[in-house]
């Protein structure tokens, strides 16, 4: 009766578990989808892990359900001794071996596969680019060669080589750059610079932040956006010669303000529908780049470009009680 | 019988110290002690409980608003801190001070005042950590691993302070405790107890306590580092002033990962002790098992910087580590085959302990196959700060630790109470756990490989991350639903439940020996010993003279 209990019940919860995933198609089996070739390595090296744990697994709870339905009381009397057996030296040996053979496989296909996951191939200038991505809290923000900058939306030309130099500002926290589609995660961290890269096939791929980095944590996401490679330069070129265009304070707006601010209700911070300092480059300044009370300084290393495409863009939504006296 | 045993010099008591409460406040006997962690660690086990609750009730639906922002980052925060340094350390170190003692064949601990004070600073710990929720700015919110800079110049609120306070005082705590138990295991033995004659659980509690001796000082020049960037202006960790907050890491985690070995060493050792009494055979390997106990300690030194894939270590120190990583396989295996190979050729019982046992080798497998994957460290990139990791340690530290720790509750309890907790209860207790934890915490391995990072309050989307989240939840709800049968088991037994005799699992260790409870002084007369199994030779003699 307690080994139908519990075969029924291992059942019957891998069943629960297996209907999940039928429900929510194959989700969740293997990592994300990959589009970029680390990506794709990353997942070979998972399904080469994924093999051994599985044998490993059947073989353990293999044994284990054989051995106790085996081995059960049963009629026997409760206090009857089993075989009085001590150990088995070659036994020791041979479950200490068996795993260090395997083990070694593991690691030196993982050893295998590392360059295509870590080395970004060569490439020629025309064929690739380097972006930097800054972790602020709560948003990414992204310079391109050409001193270009965009916020929140990474643009990335199709087929390239992007290699990512991922940093954050001295006076931030932690945080964790993660395309899942892309690649692994590489640490945004103050004070230092990391490196990691893509190739990927035009299209949209978003990303987050993986590692908390405070109260907004879970709003730092962003969007990696692979565009043809004439069009990511002419962004670039666009973005360069209007450092202080509304596109780029519409993104500001979007991603750094918005994450703790509403036009009209207090969220983490006040409603700033009719809040004029929102509108007057001279105030914002010293808020972005100094933080106040709660807010964190997240325009520390804003250019005065920077905050004119944010007034700019805040001048469209944010309406300053009209000043009826004068 | 209130004498020193071994200067024969009568133990002075006051009357005041013979009261009902008194007499708990002022104990400083091993086992009383040891039942006040047990107690203590019980309750922090339910506010740690309460708090997974509410983050599971959040996550249970998309775009959820019950528990947002920084107080789900308080409650994320203090159920992980509550987790491990107020229930598994402390409830562990509990068995140890009831049963460490008797199992040795001794009278108590060899400092029973260091051993009071021990528990007093434990429990100081956690009221600070859990007042702390009043405080201005509210409870710590950077999660138990406090990374800075987010914890040193991000988090203004004394919550953190508070924090960094509460984990000094457990260290101490755990100091005192940790030379304790040396001392005890290694000057107290019984006559004739040889190392290799000494109970395996007692192996796993003298490597827990070098672990804690060797691992807490490391947390607390980090912790005070902490405090001193977030209240003195010096900058360890801030590199806008040369400081690293990488530094930060490589300090949490050399103590980081060998805590996670002295949250299961013990509870394997509870597992070696408890299989073979209800396969009715010895051990399997008893050697193989305690040295594969050291060896995991030794290996756990080297690995911290799995924990840091993502940094940005060079490629050929990440690869050290995923070797060292990879190897601590090897022993973990070691326990698990000899544990397999001791129910092999069993009359096996199925008692509550047993099934908790079982169990705890089936979720721990699970746990360790998982740490592969993330100890490949391509794969890490994509698994790490994920529901991936969540599972894992879940299945490491509940599937493992807790599991071991019930285990030991219900092997245990009638040494420590003198009664039987009731065997249909404890079972409903076990499935409703067993059924429960893996509903709970096996999609969670599919929602980090699905990209679910952890430590984030809400989600949008639809789909899959519906579905595995809401399993998640009523997995998570149906173990609150079994821990609940173990507090009526608890309240029922506590007056009704069967009287308990000295030896009821007909158990081979000395412990047994004593009566259920025990009296304040162990032992009538300690036995010499002549092998790793007393009371099995205790029952062989009166066999053959006829007396059983």
């Amino acid at each position: 009766m307690r080994r139908k209990a519990l075969v029924l019940s291992i059942v019957g919860a891998g069943a629960l578990v297996l209907a999940g995933a039928a429900l929510a198609g194959n989700g969740g089996t293997l990592p994300p989808a990959p589009h970029s070739p680390n990506a794709d390595s990353v997942r070979q090296a998972y399904w080469f892990v994924l093999a051994f744990a599985a044998i490993v697994f059947v073989g353990v709870e293999g044994a284990l359900v054989a051995l106790i339905i085996r081995y059960r009381r049963g009629k026997r009397a409760r206090y009857a001794d089993g075989v009085q057996i001590h150990g088995s030296t070659r036994l020791e040996i041979i479950w200490t071996v068996v795993p260090v053979l395997i083990l070694t496989a593991i690691a030196f296909f993982i050893f295998i596969k590392l360059p295509s996951i870590a080395d970004a191939p060569k490439a020629s200038a025309a064929d690739s680019t380097t972006i930097t991505v800054e972790g602020h809290q709560f948003y990414w923000l992204f310079r391109y060669p050409n001193g270009a900058i965009s916020v929140g939306t990474m643009t990335a030309p199709a087929d390239n080589v992007v290699n990512e130099g991922v940093h954050a500002p001295d006076t931030d926290v932690l945080h964790s750059w993660w395309v899942p589609a892309l690649g692994g995660k590489i640490d945004a961290i103050p004070g230092r610079t990391n490196h990691t890269w893509f190739k990927a096939a035009a299209g949209v791929y978003p990303a987050r932040c993986s590692d908390l980095c405070g109260i907004q944590h879970t709003l730092m996401t962003a969007t990696v956006s692979v565009v043809p490679r004439s069009q990511y330069e002419s962004f670039i070129k666009e973005r360069a010669a209007n450092p202080d265009s509304i596109a780029l304070g519409k993104e500001e707006w979007d991603h750094v303000c918005a994450v703790c601010h509403k036009l009209n209700e207090t969220y983490v911070g006040p409603s700033l529908g009719s809040n004029p300092i929102v509108t007057s480059a001279k105030d914002l300044t010293g808020i972005l780049r100094n933080g106040v009370g709660r807010m964190p300084a997240v325009g520390s290393n804003w250019t005065d470009d920077q905050i004119a495409a944010l007034v700019k863009y805040t001048k469209t939504i944010v309406k300053p009680p009209s000043a009826n006296g004068s | 019988m209130a004498a020193n045993a071994d200067t024969g010099v009568p133990a002075y008591r006051a009357d005041w110290r013979r009261g009902r409460v008194t007499s708990w406040l002022t104990t400083v006997d091993h086992k009383r002690i040891g039942i006040l962690y047990l107690w203590t660690a019980l309750i922090f086990f339910a506010l740690g409980g309460i708090l997974a609750l509410m983050i599971r009730a959040q996550l249970a639906t998309p775009n959820e608003t019950f528990l947002v922002r920084e107080h789900y980052n308080e409650a994320v925060t203090i159920h992980g801190t509550t987790m491990i340094f107020l229930v598994i350390v402390p409830i562990l170190g509990g068995f140890g001070n009831f049963l460490v003692p008797l199992m040795i064949g001794a009278r108590d601990m060899a400092f029973p005042r260091l051993n009071a004070l021990s528990y007093w600073f434990y429990l100081l710990g956690g009221l600070i950590l859990y007042f702390s929720f009043f405080a201005k700015g509210g409870a710590a919110a950077a999660g138990w691993t406090s990374y800075a800079t987010l914890s040193t110049l991000h988090e203004p609120g004394r919550g953190q302070d508070l924090w960094i306070l509460a984990l000094h005082v457990l260290t101490l705590s755990s100091l005192a405790g940790a030379i304790n138990f040396i001392v005890t295991i290694t000057n107290m033995r019984a006559k004739g107890m040889t190392w290799t004659r000494m109970p395996l659980f007692c192996w796993s509690i003298l490597t827990y306590a070098w672990l804690l001796l060797l691992a807490l000082p490391t947390l607390s020049a980090g912790l005070t580092m902490m405090l001193l960037d977030r209240n003195v202006g010096t900058h360890f960790f801030d590199p806008a002033h040369g400081g690293s907050p990488i530094l930060y890491q490589h300090v949490f985690w050399f103590f980081g990962h060998p805590e996670v070995y002295i949250m299961v060493l013990p509870a394997m050792g509870i597992i070696s002790e408890v299989i073979p009494v209800f396969a009715r055979k010895p051990i399997f390997g008893y050697k193989a098992v305690a040295m594969s106990t050291v060896g995991i300690a030794f290996l756990g030194f080297l690995v911290w910087g799995h924990h840091m894939f993502a940094v940005g270590l060079p490629t050929a120190v990440d690869s050290w580590f995923m070797i060292t990583s990879l190897i601590i396989a090897v022993p973990t295996g070691v326990k698990i085959f000899n544990w397999l190979a001791t129910l092999w050729r069993g009359n096996i019982s199925f008692d509550t302990p047993m099934l908790w046992a079982l169990g705890f080798i089936a979720l721990f497998t699970i746990g360790g196959l998982s740490g592969i994957f993330l100890a490949a460290f391509p794969v890490d990139w994509q698994l790490t700060q994920t529901y991936y990791v969540v599972a894992h340690i879940h299945y490491v530290l509940f599937g493992g630790s807790m599991f071991g720790i019930f285990a030991g509750l219900y092997y245990w309890w009638p040494k420590f109470f003198g009664r039987m907790l009731d065997e249909k209860l404890g079972k409903l207790h076990f499935w409703l756990v067993f059924i429960g934890f893996n509903l709970a915490f096996f999609p969670q391995h599919l929602l980090g490989l699905e990209g679910m990072p952890r430590r984030i309050y809400t989600y949008s989307e639809g789909g899959s991350w519906e579905v595995y989240n809401m399993i998640s939840t009523i997995g998570a709800f149906t173990m609150a639903v079994g821990m609940l049968v173990f507090v009526l088991n608890v309240l029922k037994t506590a007056r009704h439940g069967k009287r308990a005799v000295n030896d009821p699992w007909l158990a081979d260790t000395l412990e047994w020996y004593a009566t259920s409870p025990p009296p304040p002084w162990n032992f009538e007369r300690i036995p010499y010993i002549i092998s790793p199994r007393p009371l099995r030779d205790l029952r062989r003699r009166l066999t053959d003279e006829g007396r059983l």
